[in-house]
């Protein structure tokens, strides 16, 4: 392979490895409320990241990714934290902009 | 009986003609609200940007916060790889952001976030952060 593709390649790979930790961080985030949980456990995910930090085989790395990216999504949170103004968070669109097609008349009379 | 209670309408009836209350005209003699008030009702229609000065301030102090960071390489222009830190470190830094200022940042959008500046510019441009 031309060192351009494996090039290319690597940077996929760590672009997948940067979106896969930022998943699993989230998650985390969502599962464990506490905050000092939270810190423990996000060490350790940190941990499991590092384990596999130097390696250059690039077939190994795409099935490590791709276990990782299962365990993610297996271990998704069914309502994860989102930011409440945010779409899917619970305040998202509660007060919506009223249409300019509506006009308030002031001194209405029956 | 009856007496008493007419005169004291007489005297209900001159009083309220010498006192009169200046009647006030409203702004908007129309009578409807346009568009502008309308749409003030809410605040969510049009965004409240933070100032860029406050936006700097808060984003180097929570990389400083950071403590794998070297200090004195902390600044406005370096890229995260410069401050010293790692690519699961930057993903780190960035959800720190994402907590200080109560922001969702897309997955794609988070990725891009390399350096300060990059950091501070998707801040200072966001119409919802807190």
């Amino acid at each position: 392979m031309s060192t351009a593709a494996v090039a290319a390649r690597r940077a996929l790979q760590q672009q997948r490895t940067r979106v896969l930790y930022r998943k699993a961080l989230r998650n985390v985030l969502s599962w464990a409320v506490h905050r000092d949980i939270f810190y423990v456990e996000a060490q350790k995910m940190r941990e499991q990241f590092e384990m596999n930090k130097d390696l250059s085989n690039l077939e190994t790395i795409d099935r490590l990714l791709y276990e990782g990216e299962s365990r993610v999504e297996k271990f998704q949170h069914p309502d994860p934290y989102i930011v409440p103004w945010a779409p899917g968070g619970s305040k998202y669109a509660r007060n919506p902009p009223v249409p300019s097609e509506v006009i308030t008349v002031v001194g209405f009379e029956f | 009986m009856q007496a008493v209670r007419s005169s004291l309408w007489a005297v209900h009836g001159s009083v309220l003609q010498h006192m009169r209350v200046r009647a006030v005209v409203a702004p908007s003699t129309t009578g409807l609200w346009g568009n502008g008030n309308a749409r003030t009702m809410s605040g969510e229609a049009h965004g409240t940007y933070l100032d860029r000065r406050d936006v700097i301030d808060r984003v180097l102090a929570v990389v400083k916060s950071n403590q794998k960071v070297d200090a004195s390489k902390v600044s406005e222009t370096a890229s995260f790889k410069d401050m010293g830190l790692d690519s699961l470190d930057e993903v780190e830094v960035v959800m720190a952001l994402e907590e200080e200022f109560a922001l969702e940042i897309p997955d794609a959008e988070a990725d891009k976030i390399r350096s300060a500046s990059d950091a501070i510019d998707f801040i200072a441009s966001h119409p919802s952060a807190k």
